[in-house]
């Protein structure tokens, strides 16, 4: 985006086009901040990313918007709301869709943007946000919506065009984001700031960045702690040509000039990251198979390299569809009139155990994959039944899931799991046969009747419900909270069954993931047998990527 | 002797003191292992059957008696000086029972009446006793819809060990697809307009007698009960002693033909009752 380009976009009327050029900004410009919005993460568990959630929803945004040459403004926002409506993933990107359905209706006939009608349309953006979600939560996304639409009603009554208006709004937003951890204790507690209003600002402050003809597509010099960098999401923010993660630890023989680095790799190719702790400094990039070697060259031209690594994107990724694609899923037939069931799952094995509970059609997603609305929609979509229920799985896609059901001419329910384990209690009170609203309210029932256990590594180190985790630690979460943090993954499991007094429950199912070996998981569940002599234990393969195990106690 | 005989065939699962205080007309089925073929009741106990069906290297079938033995039936009867016969058969959706009798019944016009139960075990078996016992002193019409009436009210639903023998049966559509295959699971199931509905799953087999008794207790007042069992005498009995239950006059356990068990599976559990 070259500056003279954008600087006339302050000149001329705003219409659809420049509403189609400022999504473009917008997206851009959090795309290329969309690691720090990822290492905004409360816990150390790899996790729905709300920077690459956001990042998707924007890109069906514009995806819904490159090929339109409608000039009113109005519409064309309509159009922003439907796309971003529709590829919505995660809480953080059904929120932000919501931000835009509102925003639409604020701007509804309008031929242009003016002042006036842009602060109506944070004020009816922030209120759609609001009822949107069940029980608003202050300190987030939703708060940073509330403060920009006062400062915008504010703005504009001296505001001569509506870049006057975005300008207080982007300095208000930068504001919000900083205020969240006062708001909100798990943010202060884990030191971060809540990462959908920093998205929300991103996006924001890349519009004015355009709108002031300022680059977008040059990543910030900045960098992080060591510990807030995780790059697990390589294969979601995997680009065209870049067929190589390299990572770099070095430690430069002089001070390490931030601006001319940065610039240097970006020569060389995409997703770069720079963290620091120590002294040594850690360097993230993806690049295309002919340059592979030139970051770790370049780097050993500023210092010392004390370990380099490189992992082949494309192979990893054949290998995931190799294992995913394996094993043909059965699904349970549905007819007219039954009721069907959709379960978001996150890996091969669980889906076929859904599958082998009688669903009738599986969402592939879950812990760092989160489908988007629109994903959900094709599931079930041509089902041959009007009666469906879905099952999130995840906390993190349950407002996907509702978002969904209000989007289909189907009687659609979403009984809100928020774990593996809920999801398969709940699936075991489908009746296909009964009334709808009685089955329901039957699953939802169920989501009580199974304790949660989920085993993972820990993504950074953070203190966080009093207990202390080093970043690479294995750590457990007791139904979704964090309640221990070991050496080892068969401790991990221990203390989890110890904390749950799994003595007092008569089954214990674990489902393995795929990062673990399968000769660890027979030890393991030895281990757990030797240990609850009274219960009975099943072991099942989950196929579920970084959680070594999700256990069912019940 | 009345002017009306009530049939049923051993799918009703009555028992044999209420059979004969009641003179009902039972057709044995066929149970066929390892190629041979037994008259239901006769050969195999039943709890040597459902002790020794797991370790059985041939899946046992069933057959329904012929068309021939049901016609040899009603013309017996009808010699004997019945005027009306009523035959009371299972579900016609899960066995060819009805079908046999009513190509039996076309040889005696409106003198046989073969009527689709809807049910097996005592869902169809509490319909042939009601019948029985009004048999003696109502006209036809009556003696009809008190079936229908019964038929209303009764309901079936049973937790099974295991759904491997229901999916053998391939008698239920839904059990082929690989349900259950992967976690243990105990399903419930209802018998419903004379098919088998699901009605959920449970984990373990505590949880799913838990969920049965629930269903039961929720019926309310009950007019009629038989807690059914394929070898599971002894946790049929403690339903019956359960306090919380609102027990009808006289309700009995039955460990249920080998001809519907071959199906079921050993260790089911599940009752037939008729509500108030």
């Amino acid at each position: 985006m070259r500056p003279q380009r954008a600087k006339t976009i302050r000149q001329l009327p705003v219409d659809g086009q420049a509403l189609k050029r400022l999504i473009e900004a917008g997206l851009t410009w959090l795309r290329t901040n969309q690691q720090i919005v990822n290492s905004l993460n409360v816990f150390p568990v790899p996790d729905g990313d709300t920077g690459t959630n956001m990042v998707l929803t924007m890109q069906a945004a514009m995806d819904e918007i490159s090929d339109s040459h409608e000039r009113n403004f109005g519409k064309m926002a309509h159009a922003v709301a439907h796309g971003a409506l529709m590829g919505a993933r995660g809480n953080s990107g059904v929120i932000l869709s919501q931000l835009w359905r509102g925003f639409a209706r604020g701007v509804d006939h309008q031929e242009t943007l003016d002042a006036n009608s842009l602060a109506r349309a944070f004020a009816l953006a922030r209120d759609t946000a609001y009822k949107g979600v069940v029980r608003p939560v202050e300190g987030t996304i939703l708060t940073v919506s509330k403060d920009i639409a006062a400062a915008a009603e504010k703005a504009e009554i001296n505001a001569i065009d509506p870049f006057e208006v975005l300008d207080e709004v982007v300095k208000e937003a930068d504001l919000s984001v900083q205020r969240t951890p006062e708001l909100l204790a798990v943010l202060k507690e884990a030191g971060v700031v809540d990462a959908g209003g920093k998205g929300l600002f991103y996006i924001l402050e890349g519009m004015l960045r355009f709108a002031n003809g300022l680059p977008l597509d040059t990543a910030l010099t900045t960098v992080q702690p060591l510990a807030a960098m995780t790059f697990e999401n390589s294969l979601e923010t995997i680009e065209p040509g870049q067929d190589f993660e390299v990572v770099v630890d070095f430690r430069p023989t002089n001070s390490l000039d931030l601006e001319s680095f940065y610039s240097q790799l970006q020569e060389m190719g995409t997703s770069i990251q720079v963290g620091e702790g120590e002294g040594i400094y850690r360097m993230h990039i993806h690049v295309p198979t002919e340059k592979l070697y030139e970051p770790i060259n370049y780097t050993r031209s500023l210092g010392t390299i004390t370990k380099a690594s490189i992992e082949n994107l494309i192979e990893q990724m054949e290998t995931i569809r190799a294992t995913q694609g394996g094993g043909r899923l059965t699904l349970a037939p549905v007819e007219p009139g039954q009721i069907a069931v959709v379960a978001v799952s996150p890996g091969a094995g669980i889906s076929r155990v859904f599958a082998s509970l009688g669903a009738a059609a599986i969402v592939e997603g879950g812990q760092t994959m989160n489908p988007s609305t629109q994903e959900i929609i094709n599931a079930f979509e041509n089902l041959p039944t009007d009666q469906v229920i879905i099952l999130p799985n995840n906390k993190n896609i349950i407002l996907a899931a509702q978002s969904a059901a209000g989007l289909t001419v189907k009687n659609v329910a979403v009984v809100p799991s928020r774990t593996i384990p809920q999801g398969l209690a709940a699936m075991l009170r489908l009746a296909p046969d009964n009334e709808f609203d009685e089955v329901v309210e039957e699953m939802t029932e169920a989501l009580d009747n199974v304790v949660s256990g989920e085993i993972t590594t820990a993504t950074r180190s953070v203190e966080i419900d009093g207990v202390a985790v080093i970043e690479g630690q294995t750590i457990a979460l007791h139904n979704g909270q964090l309640v221990l943090a070991t050496d080892t993954i068969e401790n991990a499991c221990l203390g989890l069954l110890k904390k749950a007094h799994a003595e007092n429950y008569e089954l214990i199912t674990m489902f393995y993931g795929a990062d673990i070996p399968k000769s660890e998981v027979n030890r393991i569940e030895d281990v757990v047998r030797s240990a609850y002599p009274e219960q009975e234990v099943e072991v099942q393969e989950g196929g579920q990527p970084h959680y070594q195990f999700i256990i069912a106690i019940e | 002797m009345g002017h009306i005989a009530i049939v049923t065939d051993s799918t009703a699962d009555i028992p044999e003191e209420l059979t004969e205080r009641h003179n009902i007309h039972v057709v044995p089925n066929i149970l066929v292992i390892d190629g041979r073929s037994l008259e239901d009741g006769k050969g195999i106990t039943r709890q040597e059957f459902y002790t020794s069906l797991p370790g059985m290297k041939a899946f046992p079938t069933t057959a329904t008696a012929s068309s021939g033995t049901y016609q040899q039936l009603y013309q017996r009867l009808l010699q004997e000086g019945f005027s009306q016969i009523l035959s009371i058969h299972a579900a016609s959706l899960l066995s060819g029972i009805f079908n046999a009798a009513s190509l039996a019944a076309q040889a005696f016009g409106q003198c046989v009446r073969v009527i689709d139960s809807h049910y097996v075990t005592l869902g169809l078996g509490f319909q042939a006793l009601a019948a029985a016992e009004a048999a003696l002193h109502e006209p036809l019409e009556n003696i009809l819809a008190l079936i229908e009436d019964v038929r209303q009210r009764v309901r079936v639903i049973a937790m099974l060990d295991t759904l491997e023998y229901v999916r053998r049966s391939g008698r239920v559509s839904w059990a082929k697809a690989h349900l259950g295959e992967l976690l243990q699971i105990k399903p419930l199931v209802e018998i419903r307009s004379g098919q088998v509905v699901r009605l959920g799953e449970e984990r373990t087999r505590r949880k799913g007698i838990e969920r049965l008794l629930r269903h039961l207790r929720d019926l309310g007042k009950l007019e009629r009960l038989a807690i059914l069992h394929t070898n599971a005498e002894d946790e049929a009995q403690r339903i019956l002693d359960d306090p919380r239950l609102d027990l009808p006059v006289k309700p009995f356990c039955v460990n249920v033909t080998p001809i519907i068990g071959a199906h079921v599976g050993p260790n089911g559990l599940g009752f037939a009752a008729v509500v108030r």
